[in-house]
């Protein structure tokens, strides 16, 4: 089943946005409070595209958002923005909300306001700079990872009963051989926070363990067959 | 047949590039101020200036050793002489003027004369010998000659050569010469109040007062009166004398606060710009240095980012409201416009190595400051932002080597967030350089621990990190996940994930050079 996804706001990031999840495959409807904008959805090819006063409880209800479906806040008004995604979190406490912010200060409003999580284009950007002076290779190469474009990727994918992973400590397993190499993982047992290999914890891996791991995507579909594992999504 | 003999000597000259070369090496080292090397040339001067005249003043009570009268004599004045023409060599270039005109009267089919070149060449360098630095070079070479006693006094012209090689007394002249006008309007009024009250004092009183003789003594007395001086050893005692002494006093209180308030104008007008010129010197001195155009949001933000910033770096900006806001957030900011050719050609282009961030919000801004730079220098790196992807390729057209779209860069963002909300938290971490997900890259340099050992041999486990691929030189291939047997080369890079402190035992223990 195709994920729904409910963009709010169609400007400048908005439409980016909207391609990219368009590509992605998502059940997508543009909401809009701008007439111009909202015109402009539907004169790019967007279908579901809906004009409507957001400050209007009544009306964001009907639009039936379920908790699996995905919330982004990206309207041109910051101050709107914000007001929305308080809204929002009020009328669904448990779906997920993105929301981009143009500012420190918008980013703790937002925080504040019930965004799972939010995204500094400012702080994104000053750090896309930092990494471009200090660290040009791997800047390179994460930014293959998120453009589809590269044959390394990233990819979590969790361990089966049937696995033959299941049990056995990390330190015993060589991953490099199989042409992948283990970035980290999400222990069900201990926390639900993501581990990093690299913080030095051997690990016991167990069925219903998430793993990441790094490589190239033949490496990591073969990889993924031979282990038992599932692609998680 | 001198002539002919002179063109092609002037010919040879120009097309050789070695002459060339030496030339503007000399040059470089008298008069570029961005030359590295130049300072080294400038403390040996300073060094032989302050000590020649040490001597002077040593001299003056002592018997001088033989030793030190002979390093005066001949070293320092020898070295002045040599750099005395050095100077008159690089001042300009002779054989272009005897080649341009040579070609010229070839070209329109008249006779050629050597004496036209000639005579030009002769007033540029004239030129050269006139000019009041280069006068101070020569006088202070005089001392050397040693018959004439009188010319000892010149070593002080010694200390005038310090103006060429320190830079603030330098623009105390230049702010000084900007009130030329002012300042002599001032001295006229002076000469002409103490040659008139001069006049008076030796009309009055030359029969009266038995310290004034001669009109020297009348002008002399002016001159400490109206300075307020007032030495006292000559004083008027005529009553006549006594009423120009009190007019003089009068005009000469007023004149020194005319002086002085002039001077102080001048400079607090100019203190701004001589505080930013000392700024872009400063910048100037380091090898590799960032010029950040513009102090919005982005640049904010970037400049929060590190604790200390490894390289050196600069703000511009246009507005003189948001400098003040820099100034006052502690970042060095100076208030320039970037996109102006002779704003970047400030920067020590030629031989530091610059990167240029262009990150105002406009991107009709942002790529005028990137061609402006990479018109001057295609060595400078530039990294732009841009508003959206349908700027990228005008962008690149202008030669800018990174671009910025922070709308891309959030969306990405944004995206992983929504796709793999686990990996979001990996990712974010690993960009924003979290702790715990250091990603960093070690360079080979020459002579490392490295070098010459396989993958296996270095033990990453053991720091506690995982190597994730090796670039073979700065712009070469990208091995992901290298084979074990891999051998470590020069200028490899290697790129690793970690902690911080692994990453930086793991450099510490096999990074640094043997040297």
């Amino acid at each position: 089943m195709k994920k729904q996804a409910f963009l709010f706001g169609y400007g400048l990031k908005g439409r980016s946005l909207a391609k990219g999840l368009k590509e992605e495959q998502f059940r997508l409807k543009i909401i809009e409070a701008d007439v111009l904008l909202q015109q402009k959805a539907i004169d790019e090819g967007y279908l579901d595209v809906k004009l409507m006063d957001v400050t209007q409880d009544s009306a964001l209800e009907r639009l039936e958002i379920d908790e699996e479906s995905y919330i982004i806040c990206v309207m041109e008004d910051e101050h709107l923005n914000v007001f929305l995604t308080l809204s929002l979190r009020s009328l669904f406490p448990n779906t997920t909300i993105v929301a981009i912010s143009d500012s420190i200060y918008t980013t703790q409003k937002l925080n504040m306001a019930g965004a799972t999580k939010v995204i500094d284009l400012y702080q994104v950007s000053a750090n896309r700079i930092h990494n471009i002076l200090r660290r040009p290779v791997a800047t390179k190469l994460l930014d293959s990872f998120v453009s589809d474009a590269c044959e390394i990727s990233f990819r979590e994918m969790t361990i089966t009963e049937a696995s033959p992973l299941d049990g056995k400590m990390i330190e015993d397993i060589d991953f490099a051989k199989e042409g992948v190499l283990l970035l980290g993982m999400i222990d069900v047992e201990l926390s639900h926070k993501f581990i990093f290999i690299t913080s030095g914890i051997n690990h016991k891996l167990d069925a219903g363990d998430t793993i990441v791991c790094m490589g190239y995507n033949q490496d990591l579909d073969y990889f993924e067959k031979k282990m038992k594992l599932e692609y998680t999504l | 047949m001198l002539s002919e003999l002179i063109v092609k000597i002037a010919f040879w000259l120009h097309g050789s590039s070695a002459y060339k070369r030496v030339k503007g090496f000399f040059f470089d080292l008298l008069s570029n101020p961005d030359y590295p090397y130049k300072k080294y040339l400038d403390s040996l001067m300073i060094f032989l200036i302050l000590t020649s005249v040490g001597i002077l003043v040593y001299e003056v009570r002592n018997p001088v050793p033989e030793w030190m009268d002979f390093y005066d004599i001949y070293i320092v004045s020898l070295i002045f002489l040599i750099e005395y023409l050095l100077r008159f060599w690089v001042y300009s270039d002779v054989h272009k003027l005897i080649v341009k005109e040579y070609e010229q009267s070839r070209f329109l089919h008249k006779p050629f004369s050597i004496y036209v070149p000639m005579k030009r060449a002769l007033q540029e360098k004239l030129q050269y010998i006139t000019s009041p630095s280069a006068i101070i070079d020569l006088l202070a070479i005089l001392p050397a000659y040693r018959p004439l006693r009188i010319l000892r006094i010149f070593v002080l012209f010694r200390v005038f050569k310090l103006l060429r090689y320190t830079k603030s007394i330098n623009q105390f002249v230049e702010v000084l010469a900007t009130k030329r006008f002012e300042l002599f309007t001032l001295l006229f009024l002076l000469v002409f109040i103490v040659l008139t009250a001069g006049i008076a004092i030796y009309v009055f009183e030359e029969s009266e007062n038995p310290s004034i003789t001669t009109l020297f003594d009348a002008f002399y007395w002016a001159l400490v009166t109206i300075s307020t001086v007032g030495y006292g050893d000559i004083s008027p005692v005529t009553h006549e004398g006594k009423a120009i002494s009190m007019i003089i006093i009068v005009t000469g209180i007023a004149m020194i606060s005319f002086v002085t308030s002039v001077i102080v104008s001048a400079f607090s007008e100019k203190l701004d710009e001589l505080k930013e010129n000392r700024m872009v010197e400063d910048i100037n001195k380091n090898e590799a240095f960032i010029i950040i155009c513009g102090y919005g949001q982005m640049t904010k933000m970037f400049l929060r980012q590190e604790v200390k910033m490894e390289e050196d770096y600069i703000i511009l900006d246009k507005d003189p409201e948001r400098v003040k806001q820099a100034v006052k957030d502690g970042y060095k900011a100076i208030n320039e416009d970037a996109s102006r050719h002779d704003v970047i050609a400030k920067f020590n282009i030629d031989y530091a190595n610059i990167t240029i961030l262009c990150l105002t919000n406009s991107d009709v801004e942002n790529i005028y400051i990137a061609l402006n730079a990479k018109s001057l220098s295609k060595d400078i790196r530039v990294i732009a932002r841009a508003t959206d992807e349908r700027m990228q390729k005008k962008f690149y057209l202008a030669g800018v080597d990174h671009i910025l779209l922070p709308n891309e860069v959030s969306n990405m963002m944004m995206l992983t967030a929504i796709k793999q909300p686990v990996m979001y938290n990996g990712i974010h971490a690993i960009l924003t350089g979290q702790n715990v997900a250091h990603m960093d890259e070690v360079h080979v340099f020459a002579h490392a621990k490295l070098i010459g050992k396989t993958l296996e041999e270095i033990d990453f486990k053991a720091f506690k990190i995982l190597l994730i691929g090796i670039q073979r030189g700065i712009d070469g291939e990208f091995l992901f996940n290298p084979d074990k047997e891999m051998v470590v080369e020069e200028n490899d890079i290697l790129l690793m994930m970690g902690l911080k402190i692994s990453i930086a035992y793991f450099k510490e223990k096999y990074a640094r050079s043997y040297l």
